[in-house]
């Protein structure tokens, strides 16, 4: 190649690395996540919530394995309405991993995991049932009580970072002391 | 120089950030760690986290989704 040509090369904008590849900057990633949240809200007229519906995938769950879920108070014939093609949030969060998996496929690093160690399972289980539990009891998760409650001026988006601020510091100090 | 390579490969954060903040603690002016990852946020938090501390930082990427950083400490 002609000295020129490797000048003109070098000159060329990548723009897969730039979309794609490189991980986009903490602002670039807020600025999508409220353009596509603003979106959202005036499509849907309804706030971006995550964990609210699974209560309901978890009800539909029961039904599949022959429980009589419906019945119970909590549900108390929301599962025999439930339609999961009309439910939105449902939708956004098949979104959610289509997505991600979409972007890692795009930036080439899509790559299964292996498991370490029996440490790990019992973490993720234990941090995935303390998650849920903790979400359903709070009426939110990360999105729903904290990104949608802080974006629509609501006081508990407040007490709630607050809390999983604090939530946070004693997760990660019994992660240091007994998983690592 | 002592090199010494870390493997947290199926880690996920902030174990390999902790990991990593420990092993260089031990480690003299010089000596090289090599962080094997595969959790593409370690490969945020751990440079920045090191160029911070004011160490020499750089990225390979050697596999789909596996990346080596190697630190040198300053």
């Amino acid at each position: 190649m002609s000295e020129e040509k490797i000048n003109a090369n070098k000159q060329k904008v990548d723009y897969w690395k730039i979309l794609f590849k490189n991980e986009w900057s903490y602002v670039t990633g807020a600025v999508v996540i409220v353009v596509l949240a603003t979106a959202l809200v005036i499509v849907t007229g309804k706030s971006w919530g995550v964990t609210g519906i699974l209560h309901l995938w978890g009800g539909k769950f029961l039904e599949l394995i022959g429980v009589n879920a419906d019945t119970w108070s909590i549900y108390n014939g929301a599962l025999g309405k439930f339609n999961f093609w009309k439910s939105i949030p449902s939708i956004t969060n098949v979104g959610i991993v289509l997505g991600a998996l979409l972007s890692a496929l795009l930036a080439a690093s899509f790559k299964i995991k292996k498991i370490k160690s029996y440490k790990q399972v019992i973490a993720a289980i234990l941090g995935g049932i303390l998650m849920g539990v903790g979400a359903r009891m709070a009426m939110g998760c990360n999105i729903g009580a904290l990104f949608s409650g802080l974006s629509s001026f609501s006081l508990h988006g407040w007490v709630f970072f607050l809390f999983i601020f604090i939530g946070a510091m004693v997760e990660s100090s019994m992660l240091k002391k007994w998983f690592m | 120089m002592a090199e010494k390579t870390l493997d947290c490969l199926g880690e996920a954060c902030p174990v390999p950030l902790v990991k990593a903040q420990k092993e260089l603690e031990k480690m003299q002016k010089g000596d090289v760690l090599i962080v094997n990852i595969d959790h593409s946020c370690a490969m945020k938090n751990i440079p920045d986290w090191a160029r911070e501390a004011g160490h020499n930082v750089e990225i390979d990427e050697v596999g789909e989704g596996e990346w080596d950083i190697v630190i040198e400490k300053c």
